[in-house]
């Protein structure tokens, strides 16, 4: 295991040194540099001259690669052309907020789909069942962003029971203390998910009816409550382990179109309010965390399956 | 409110507009009820506006224009001008000096200061204009509003008369008006006996009137001002004179500003507080404007036929004009098309084609205005020339083809191709050669429904003419980046005509002169427009007196079309709440919250 641990690190090294230089390179070959977007068309000559000396755009991009990955090894991300605040400091300030977003949204996802799925499972072909997937077919193919459309029109000008805003506190602490204000978002992010998650826990659960240590325990007198909840519910969470392990880069990554519709600036926005203005520090120190966060989900998904499933442990060992 | 803040708004107009922006929907919003003292207000920035930057001397990148509206709340700019008069023109209120006199033919201005004292007590003095001076001067690469040749290079020496006036030694003559409205608002005081040292917590001195001094205390003040969480607590920054002072400056762009108790100008808040509120998205905006969340909103385009609901709520809905125009360059450098454009008769009949009062009307419902020249069409000012205001080229399809087969152009296809090459009255002219198409690219910014049907509507107009436009939409900052002057041998010249006017093009200071746009010397010149008798004309525009001067310049710039004339679009479409009074939509898209009141 620890060698398996060691090789997986040293992968995941690889991986974001290569992401970072593709990710360098691709920014910084647009012709001009960005101070003309940044800066605006009243700029003078000379206030751009400042701005790509002061941000090292009149280097090679060589001496440009190599300043950018020697203050990346001291831990600075650099600093916001735009936001004037350092790239870290900005990240710091949207990741939790994000990861409360996105976090709350997946759990409730879970709590929702995973009992869904089985009940779902169990009914397979019934009135229920294709009630409940045409409810969440309709609930998946919805854009989020008219889905919190939708919500907002309801729950705040029709009915006024919820803001139209998340909080619009800094401090976690404040999210929850005004977390009448989360419900929608939290709503908004997890209707979809609960979709994805509940159809493949119930594919995972037929799968698993008809595997033949089902019909042992039935054999053996088990009730269909314990078949069910541990028996097949432990093999049939296997997937979604393994999704819930890749779904850690879009925890981090944020939810654009909720964020956007809610007024809760996270991740998803400082990553698209950055491709949209070229301010490139945070747009790598973006990436950078989502690719940190894909290879750790990778690992945590491959370690979490190794914990659940003999097998997957035995193929690693 | 789209506007990108690229597109900062820096202060300043000049007197003697004529009137007759009160009655457009610029004027106070009218309230009705008994105004009251005290109250708190919030304020709807734009998507994605978060102000930044609080030290007066901004440096490249952080001009954005909230900055610069927060900002002159609590540091009074030497001269300030708005709408506010109904006009666009100088507010003597909402600055810290009486007008400028100028004398020895426009070489002297002699400026005495208002009685105005910081928050600790002390006046506001000369030193602190001078302070301003030594520190742009030393720094100047540094300050974001730098272009050679202007502030602080035209100012050949700082006369300080006595604490409250000083002359400056300008290095040539100045036209007033431009030297007050485009100059002399760059100007901020400072004050001097709070920030002239070189370390936090460092004795006080006269460290700026040596260049290395200026420059440590520049980059120590530089590097207090990157300190965002740290503006509100600052004492720097509690250092006032406006009537305003910084309550609350989050991370996250949320500001409040607070009556300034230690005020002593005539210009007093009447609020207690104004919060400068951050969204994310119009449609976020909207959501709480609709609840009733802030008191001073927009709605963004595509919500503007909502606008009957939104006044239900208790709302005033208004455009906010501005001081601008909008226009789609060429690049007379591109190698392809450079020849091209460079023929008057071709840019005739491509103005020709633009249906300017139908895009207005239909595609931005309302929210645009036609325009036809270096100058706003409106409000109505005394720089606008007959000839502008006449519009010479008005939509003319027939007449449009028609200068174009009369240049020996034929149509095949529905693509016009050079016949005639030459450059003869009935030839293509200099430089095109035979069997030359008119096709032509146009990089357009994206994100705008508005704009996207303005950018088809103009393809289908040039397609009758036998022009075939193709359209490459892009963000903004990426419109911007690929509109670069150039050379025509450098790769950065391919781009042959770009659009990034959603929210207007150009935002003029109070004088509207053209030296940065269409003389061949300006630095946002992108499409390399070289014309010798428009440079002369910008050249009096600025340094003549004569009042026709800029009227000159409007004429013949408007005929010589150096640009594409587009509509241009509204600054905002405002929802301003019925119990808040003392509005004024400044055309130089400013505010003035501390004239702002509740009313009961």
């Amino acid at each position: 295991m620890t060698r398996f641990l060691a090789k997986r690190i040293g992968q995941a090294v690889v991986v974001i040194f290569f992401v970072t230089v593709i990710v360098f390179l691709l920014l910084h070959s647009v012709p001009g540099g960005p101070a003309h977007g940044i800066l605006g068309p009243k700029a003078s000559p000379q206030a751009i001259a400042e701005f790509n000396r002061v941000h090292g755009f009149d280097k090679s991009l060589i001496q440009q690669y190599w300043a950018y990955m020697r203050e990346l090894l001291h831990g600075d991300l650099g600093e916001s052309y735009t936001l004037n605040q350092s790239v870290a400091s900005l990240i710091g300030q949207r990741i939790p907020k994000t990861l409360v977003l996105t976090g709350l949204s997946t759990l409730v996802a879970l709590l929702v789909a995973i009992p869904l799925g089985v009940w779902q499972a169990r009914r397979r072909k019934g009135l229920a069942d294709y009630a409940v997937t045409t409810v969440v077919f309709v609930g998946y193919a919805t854009p989020v962003f008219f889905l919190a459309l939708i919500l907002v029109i309801v729950f705040t000008q029709k009915t006024q029971l919820l803001p139209p805003q998340a909080p619009q506190t800094q401090s976690i602490a404040g999210l929850f203390a005004d977390s009448r204000a989360l419900i929608l978002p939290v709503l908004a992010g997890a209707i979809a998910t609960v979709a994805a998650f509940s159809r493949y826990m119930r594919s995972a659960v037929l799968d698993n009816l008809a595997e033949d240590y089902v019909r042992t325990a039935r054999a053996k007198g088990a009730s269909e409550r314990r078949v069910v909840w541990l028996h097949i519910m432990r093999n049939s969470l296997t997937p979604i382990i393994a999704m819930l392990g890749y779904y850690l880069p879009v925890l981090f990554s944020g939810a654009l179109v909720i964020e956007s519709v809610f007024n809760y600036p996270g991740m998803g926005l400082l990553f698209w309010n950055a491709a949209q203005t070229s301010d490139y520090p945070i747009l790598l120190g973006a990436v950078l965390v989502i690719a940190l966060a894909t290879v750790i989900g990778s690992l945590l998904a491959d370690v979490l399956q190794a914990l659940v499933d003999p097998r997957v442990r035995g193929a690693i060992n | 409110m789209k506007r990108p803040l690229t597109l900062a708004v820096f202060g300043a107009a000049v007197t003697l507009l004529v009137a007759g922006c009160s009655s457009d929907g610029q004027g106070s919003a009218a309230s009705g009820g008994t105004p009251q003292q005290g109250g708190s207000v919030t304020f709807a920035m734009p998507p994605n506006a978060t102000p930044n930057w609080i030290f007066p001397i901004g440096t490249p990148g952080h001009l954005a224009s909230f900055n610069g509206a927060i900002r002159q709340e609590v540091f009074l700019p030497l001269y300030y001008y708005d709408g506010s008069s109904g006009t666009v023109a100088l507010d003597e209120k909402a600055g810290v000096a009486k007008p400028p006199v100028y004398s020895n033919g426009g070489k002297t201005v002699d400026i005495k200061l208002n009685a105005l004292t910081w928050a600790s007590g002390q006046k506001v003095t000369s030193r602190d204009v001078e302070f301003w001076f030594n520190l742009v001067k030393a720094n100047k690469a540094q300050w974001g509003n730098y272009n050679a040749g202007d502030l602080p290079d035209n100012v050949a020496k700082f006369d300080t008369v006595s604490d409250t006036e000083f002359k400056l030694e300008l290095t040539k003559a100045y036209n007033p008006d431009w030297f007050t409205a485009n100059q002399l608002t760059y100007v901020t005081p400072i004050p001097q006996a709070v920030w002239d040292v070189q370390s936090a917590g460092g004795k006080v001195g006269d460290y700026d009137r040596t260049t290395d001094g200026a420059k440590k205390v520049f980059k120590y003040l530089t590097g207090e001002a990157g300190k965002l969480s740290e503006y509100a607590s600052n004492p720097l920054w509690k250092a006032a004179d406006g009537p305003f002072t910084v309550k609350e400056f989050t991370t996250t762009g949320q500001v409040t500003l607070a009556r300034n108790p230690r005020y002593t100008g005539t210009d007093t808040a009447r609020l207690d507080t104004v919060t400068f509120k951050p969204f994310t998205s119009s449609d976020a905006e909207l959501n709480v404007l609709r609840s009733g969340g802030v008191d001073y909103g927009y709605l963004p385009a595509l919500a503007v036929s909502q606008s009957k609901s939104i006044e239900n709520s208790g709302y005033q809905v208004k455009p906010w004009n501005g001081w601008a125009i909008t226009y789609i360059p060429y690049n007379f450098n591109n190698p392809a098309m450079g020849a091209v454009f460079k023929q008057l008769y071709v840019r005739q009949a491509v103005q020709m084609s633009i249906d300017q009062s139908t895009i207005s009307r239909v595609l931005w419902h309302n929210e645009a205005a036609p325009g036809y020249g270096p100058v706003p069409q409106t409000p109505v000012s005394k720089y606008l020339s007959p000839v502008q205001q006449t519009n010479p080229y008005p939509f003319d399809l027939n007449k449009a083809k028609g200068l174009l087969t009369s240049h020996g152009w034929t149509i095949t296809n529905g693509v016009a191709s050079c016949a005639r090459p030459g450059s003869g009255p009935t030839q293509c002219g200099a430089g095109i050669k035979a069997g030359t198409q008119l096709k032509l690219t146009i990089n357009s910014q994206s994100g705008s429904t508005a704009t996207d049907n303005m950018m088809q509507e103009v393809q289908s107009s040039l397609s009758k003419i036998g022009i075939g436009l193709s359209i490459k939409a892009e963000p903004l900052n990426s419109v911007l980046d690929h509109t670069a002057q150039c050379k025509p041998s450098q790769s950065s010249c391919s781009w042959q005509l770009s659009f990034f006017g959603t929210a207007g093009s150009w935002y003029f200071p109070a004088y509207p002169s053209g030296e940065q746009i269409f003389s061949s010397t300006g630095s946002t010149n992108l499409g390399s427009y070289v014309d010798p008798a428009a440079d002369d004309l910008v050249r009096k525009s600025t340094s003549s007196s004569d009042p026709a001067a800029m009227q000159d310049y409007d004429a013949y710039v408007t005929k010589n079309l150096p640009v594409i004339w587009m509509p241009n679009p509204a600054y905002q479409v405002s929802a301003i709440r019925k119990s808040l009074g003392g509005v004024v939509q400044d055309p130089l898209a400013n505010i003035q919250p501390q004239r702002w009141y509740l009313t009961k």
